[in-house]
């Protein structure tokens, strides 16, 4: 046997220190509903779970044997094996699918000598994982390094990413933390710094402390402001200046070096000894020839600048209402903005905390499912069920404990639009949790969310605490006579857990498998409780609804789709970001009008919406709107929101069986036609993209697929096989290729083939880069690629600097 | 007050409050097949073979309750085929066979691991049952037959085959008072009774069917003696005449020497005759018989052995020319039972072959796990043929042909026997995934894919469970929940990699302290059993 399929040599670590496992068991309690927490806990502690330590649990708490080994073995995020130092995740999302994650990913593991088949290299100093998605697709493909973040990631890059890495590391771990409590200070200027997720992974959390330091320098008179998401990933970081007397001026794509010159541009230091210093400092800069203000300048984003019109254009800001602008954790600055107002008047005048201004007209919370109704709000997680409906139904229930849950365990690759709102808006999250338990008469609250939004879950738990502390969640909930809990349960990487049924049986501490409905969670959820479940979103629009009245939501969209949708557009799109428009408006007008098309030279295909539930869409379909009932008509579904666009590079049937391994993964496993279905589709798919398909492969694959989708359990299963049927229903002809051999995108690898043109000079740079000496190396010669040797890893083409590396299926 | 109905395929059924669709479509006897349902367990919506159309959408019968009004579909064509589709599903990842390969590969389906146990457990009366029961002319065929049981033992894979129709003709040549017990019936007074023209392998074949059925049958044949071309076989001496006395002490009753078309004509046989089977194979008869032909060949439906004479079927070398005597008897087989339906005013149908999950061949390594686990004691013991002539052969080919007259000793028989390795599923016939497959006429290999690698965990208790076969129903992980045992069962992993086992990686039995019998029990598979 070859010596490559040997188990490595076992990692030698010491015994682990058990006295751990009383502290979290102390933290979280010895009920059966503890476990996730408990194991999450250990998981953070020791970096995976010691089976002593499962031993344990056992025996101080009431969480039975069963229990622990099915929760610790169904979740993602646990590991039962001693992992590397360091964790590398590569994103498998959508966005960086389509843009080549796969190839980083070999390349990482390349690089770090990690045999096929194993995850960590032989020192045990970097394990290699793939995750579901991270969250920010519209820096595809990423790689996350512990919590450093590397966007637009390239297989050439591997080894860059990993010194950079470790450079990081020696410098003491990277930057301070941006998520302490700001103390706004007296100050006439404003400048304002986008810090999500997306926003952080592309610096500017360095740009962030450069901006803090600088102005602390210079004294100069201006509020450094830390503001959600901006919406526009696709320019980050994006920095927004508001001077006194001057219009706001927006600079995207700075660095921390070029923060001095920008201060200086816009500000005036306080006080005669900051101004002459700021003078001396210009004349040693231009003494030293740095010359930033070319940097600045050309950085300068005019507000009025079409393309940013484009973007912001045809957007209505309802979910993410004054996006950009406040500081996620001031509470005061969101009560300023109006938050609270719409809890208040559900509240009644009971509730008139200071400062908010005595509530407009009261609505009796009976009233409140009629108002949604008014507005057609629907559900914004992806079935759309009729907001009012549901809270209807839960409030008619005799029961006397009710629960609120917000679903944010968006699992959808290619979906970011609950981490941003999570993180932007916790309030209005908060808020309108509150709203609809006082219209459902509950008085707990748990907020769901993945493990993989580390930043969203410290957000909410530090705006939770702020409430709590201004007593206006808590006890008494904005002061009126009304107990209200919230708790925050983290996901532990389980795609079906977005599912309802399967949700509940997370918190309940169980493997998250999904229930049989009816019974709804309306009428028989959590505990076996009448439960709310609405997605973030969802959530987020009820207090905007309810403080500009029903009418002013169902203004906006069309009959099968009411007020707006936000959605995470990514892929081959030139301006990719974070988006809320209103219901109704046409794809195209999505992707050309906001997103600014494909890339130039480029022809756009389709977009791919609602990720692994959704459907591909072609380009000819394009001036579809929309909106629930249009997009079911051309068999795709809302979704929670993923919209990716795809250019002529994207293979269809890579996408179909991309999405489909996706699901296939996450399938819990508990019914039969998800289970081995998802499978066997799986496996008629990977052998078409191999080219080893069969004529009858098809037919095969249509019949399943229908089947999966009708006999399976729950939601995952039965929309799984909608990427499968939406690609075979309109584009057909692709699968027909592969049969014959051929990727007409050139895209699956095992249907490519690399050429050298004519116009090679011989530089050898792509024999360079070769990572299996594919290339020989003949300088000024015309070079050739062996095809035995070759990986399709794609390197020569990319590094070719004369456009000489051919890629094509035959 | 009206009581509350729902409607089942038509069918108005009345319902109780929080009774299932189940459980109404069971009390009013329809028979919707679930798997992964006990009662106690309460639904656990795992298994999906008991969905039913409701409201334009494919449910589980076993979960969802049964309101007032309701219009359900449970017998249509399209809620037959999803169920169908889900146990061809289960089929495609389900490890194991149901049939032994021996038997499966039998054209005439004979109980081989069945009779190879009573043999070795020197059940003589039990034995002799099973091959009268099922072969026709059994001492004939067991010199003979073509033995294809022989080409599928797993065994053979390993230091040869058992000895199969060795064992068989060992048998036939027993003799026991009972030997007829449980095959004989009496003829059905009032019953129309048969005409066999032939009696040669394949007439011989059919009468032992019929009359094993219960069918008065009359064999004719032209020449002297019957038999046929059995005749110009070479058999041990009294074999052949043996096995006609018994056929005749079966109730058979044969008429030689006389000649169709010249003394008897078909019209004649077909006036005293309920139906006549024409099973000859010289060609040169059938002009005579004034049977109209094809190519040289008597003409007959493929699956009822239908000529187009009305009462009049077919079988044989004048219709089609089968080389192996038991390939000749399994047509002979099809034929009697059409004869059969046909009689009772059915029509005939195809025969339908007993249900079998196929698991396929083994690798080496799967082998030895499979022969420790199944028959460790007899890993070791030589074949006979290699035995008796001090030939071994660990390759497992080239045994020694055996010798024409030479019979077994009762101890040889049952060291044979013991080397058998018992490959059939000890749920077969008990498995309700079998049952259902052989209902819904599931084909196991429609989504067969690679196979997972075969598995079996015996335990010292004496449980033995087999992943490949676990269907992941959940029976078992609720009974250990609702009896709060210690450790119990669980599901680990997600996904298709999901498998059942006890938590903390002990084993199933450590999980199975206080109700291993019921979980046995209530397997719906061979998944878990016991020794």
């Amino acid at each position: 046997m070859s010596s490559l399929l040997e188990a490595p040599a076992a990692i030698v670590r010491p015994e682990p220190d058990l006295a751990y496992v009383d502290e979290a068991v102390e933290r979280y309690g010895r009920q059966p509903d503890a476990v996730l927490p408990i194991l999450q806990a250990l998981q953070d502690h020791y970096g995976y779970l010691p089976h002593a330590a499962l031993e344990k649990i056992c025996s101080v708490t009431r969480i039975t044997p069963a229990g622990v080994s099915g929760v610790a073995s169904f979740y993602d995020m646990f590991r039962l094996q001693p992992a590397g130092k360091h964790i590398i995740r590569v994103c498998r999302g959508t966005a960086c699918h389509v843009n080549g994650a796969e190839r980083v990913e070999d390349a990482l593991k390349r690089e770090l000598g990690i045999v096929p088949g194993q995850d960590t290299d032989s020192q045990g100093q970097y394990t290699v994982e793939q995750v579901a998605c991270l969250g920010c697709c519209t820096l595809a493909p990423v790689v996350r390094i512990e919590n450093a973040t590397f966007g637009h990631a390239t297989p050439e890059r591997a080894h860059a990413i990993l010194r950079e890495f470790s450079e990081l590391k020696l410098n003491g771990g990277g930057a301070r933390s941006t998520e302490e409590l700001l103390q706004p200070a007296a100050a006439k200027g404003e400048i304002r710094i986008g810090l999500g997720s997306c926003c952080i992974a592309k610096g500017s959390d360095q740009l962030f402390h450069a901006l803090q330091d600088e102005v602390a320098r210079t004294n100069a008179p201006v509020n450094v402001k830390r503001v959600g998401c901006v919406g526009m990933c696709h320019r980050t970081p994006l920095v927004e200046i508001n001077a006194p007397g001057a219009d706001r001026s927006l600079y995207a794509g700075l660095a921390a070096p070029d923060v001095r010159a920008l201060v200086r541009r816009h500000f005036r230091p306080r006080g005669i000894l900051n101004r002459a210093k700021q003078i001396a400092d210009g004349m040693i800069d231009a003494l030293l020839g740095v010359h930033n203000h070319e940097v600045i300048s050309s950085a300068a984003l005019r507000p009025q600048e079409p393309s940013v019109c484009d973007f912001l254009g045809g957007q209505v800001h309802i979910a993410t209402e004054h996006f950009g602008e406040s500081d996620p954790l001031d509470l005061d600055e969101y009560v300023r903005h109006g938050g609270f107002t719409a809890l208040a008047r559900c509240l009644g005048p009971e509730s008139k905390p200071e400062p908010l201004a005595s509530p407009l007209q009261a609505i009796p919370p009976s009233a409140i499912p009629d108002l949604l109704d008014r507005a057609g709000l629907r559900g914004r997680g992806g079935a759309g069920f009729p907001t009012g409906a549901k809270w209807r139904m839960a409030r008619e229930q005799t029961s006397n404990s009710k629960y609120i849950i917000c679903n944010g365990d968006e699992g959808d690759p290619g979906a970011f639009m609950d981490r941003m709102l999570l993180e932007s808006f916790p309030f209005r999250i908060i808020e309108g949790m509150a709203i609809a338990a006082v219209a459902t008469g509950a008085h707990e609250g748990f907020l769901y969310i993945r493990h993989e939004y580390p930043l969203a879950l410290k957000r909410v738990r530090a705006a939770i605490k702020l409430c709590e502390r201004r007593g206006w969640i808590g006890q008494r909930l904005l002061g009126a006579d009304y107990p209200f809990r919230l708790t925050i349960k983290q996901g532990g990487g389980a795609f079906v857990c977005g599912e309802e049924t399967a949700l509940i049986e997370s918190i309940e501490g169980r493997r998250g498998m999904p229930r049989l409905r009816p019974p709804f969670p309306a009428v028989s959820g959590l505990w076996g409780k009448p439960t709310v479940i609405n997605n973030v979103e969802t959530l987020a629009m009820v207090p905007w609804i309810i403080c500009n009245g029903p009418e002013a939501f169902a203004a906006l969209g069309t009959k099968n789709g009411r007020g707006t949708k936000v959605f995470a557009l990514a892929g081959n799109v030139r301006r990719g970001g974070l988006i809320e428009v209103p219901m109704g408006m046409t794809i195209r007008q999505i992707v050309e009008g906001i997103g600014g098309g494909v890339r130039p030279g480029r022809t756009f295909k389709a977009v791919q919406i609602g990720g692994p539930s959704g459907g591909c869409i072609p380009a000819s379909l394009a001036d579809t709107p929309i909106d629930f009932e249009s997009l079911r008509a051309v068999g795709a579904i809302m979704g929670s929101g993923g919209l990716v666009v795809l250019d002529d590079t994207a293979c269809m049937v890579d996408i179909a069986r991309y999405f489909l391994q996706f699901t296939q993964q996450q399938s819990c496993g508990k019914c039969t036609f998800c289970r081995i279905g998802t499978r066997r589709m799986l496996e008629i798919l990977n052998r078409i993209c191999a080219g080893k398909g069969h004529a009858k492969d098809l037919a095969m694959l249509e019949t399943l697929a229908q089947q999966v989708a009708a006999g399976s359990l729950c939601g995952l299963g039965k929309t799984a096989p909608n990427p499968v049927l939406t690609t075979l229903r309109y584009f057909r002809d692709e699968y027909q290729a592969h049969l014959q051999g051929r990727c007409p995108a050139a895209a699956c690898t095992a249907l490519i083939k690399y050429r050298v043109l004519d116009n090679c000079t011989g530089c050898t740079i792509c024999a360079q880069h070769c990572p299996t000496d594919a290339i020989p190396i003949t300088p000024y010669q015309r070079h050739w690629i062996d095809m035995d040797k070759c990986i399709r890893c794609d390197s020569c083409r990319q590094v070719c600097p004369h456009q000489a590396v051919e890629k094509a299926s035959p | 007050m009206s009581t509350a109905t729902v409607t089942i395929d038509g069918r108005r059924i009345e319902v109780t409050a929080e009774q299932t669709i189940l459980d109404v479509a069971r009390k009013a006897g329809l028979d919707i097949p679930t798997l992964c349902y006990l009662e106690k367990c309460g639904p656990l919506n795992t298994c999906q073979v008991c969905l039913v159309k409701l409201n334009g959408k494919l449910v589980p019968s076993c979960g969802t309750i049964a309101e007032p009004g309701m219009t359900i579909e449970s017998e249509t064509e399209e809620v037959y085929e999803a169920r169908r589709t889900a146990l061809e599903l289960l089929f495609s990842d389900h490890v194991g066979d149901c049939l032994a390969p021996c038997q499966r590969l039998c054209p005439l389906g004979l109980n081989i691991p069945g009779l190879l146990r009573q043999v070795q457990s020197q059940d003589t009366p039990g034995a002799i049952q099973t091959v009268r029961a099922t072969l026709p002319l059994a001492g004939v065929l067991g010199v003979l037959c073509h033995h294809p049981c022989e080409q599928g033992c797993r065994r053979g894979h390993w230091d040869g085959p058992a000895t199969i129709r060795d064992i068989e003709r060992h048998v036939a040549e027993l003799e026991d008072d009972q030997m007829f017990a449980g095959i004989q019936k009496e003829c059905e007074p009032g019953r129309p009774s048969l005409a066999i023209i032939g009696a040669g392998p394949s007439g011989l074949a059919a009468a032992f069917y019929l009359a094993r059925a219960g069918t008065a049958v009359t064999v004719f044949d032209r020449n002297k003696e019957p038999g046929g071309t059995l005749r110009m076989e070479q058999l041990p001496a009294g074999i052949l005449a043996r096995e006609i006395s018994i056929l005749q002490r079966l109730g058979v009753k044969i008429e030689t020497g006389i000649e169709l078309g010249s003394g008897v004509s078909l019209t004649d046989l077909l006036a005293k005759f309920g139906a006549v089977l024409v099973a000859i194979g010289d060609p040169v008869g059938q002009t005579a018989l004034g049977l109209p032909l094809s190519s040289g060949r008597i003409q007959v439906d493929p699956h009822t052995h239908l000529t187009p004479l009305k009462n009049v079927f077919a079988t044989g070398a004048a219709v089609r020319s089968t080389r192996q005597l038991v390939r000749v008897m399994a047509e002979a087989k099809a034929a009697a039972d059409c004869l059969r339906d046909h009689l009772k005013g059915i029509a005939p149908k195809a025969l339908q072959r007993p249900f079998s999950s196929v698991m396929g061949r083994l690798s080496p390594l799967e082998l030895k796990h499979f022969i420790s686990v199944n028959n460790a004691a007899a890993a070791t013991t030589p074949c006979n043929r290699c035995a008796s002539t001090g030939k071994s052969d660990p390759a497992g080919h080239g045994h020694p042909t055996p010798a024409l007259q030479t019979l077994f000793t009762p101890l040889q028989a049952t060291t044979e026997a013991s080397r058998c390795l018992h490959c059939d599923c000890a749920s077969s016939g008990n498995c309700i995934l079998q049952h259902y497959a052989q209902l819904y006429n599931a084909d196991a290999n429609r989504f067969r894919s690679e196979r997972r690698p075969f598995e079996c965990q015996v335990m010292p208790g004496g449980i033995i469970f087999e992943p490949g076969k676990c269907i992941l129903c959940g029976i078992c992980v609720k009974i250990t929940e609702l009896a709060a045992e210690p450790l119990g069962l669980t599901f680990i992993g997600r996904g298709f990699d999901v498998k059942l086992a006890a938590p903390l990686n002990q084993t199933i039995e450590d999980g199975l302290r206080k109700c291993a019998k019921e979980c046995v029990d209530n397997c719906p598979t061979g998944a878990l059993s016991m020794r």
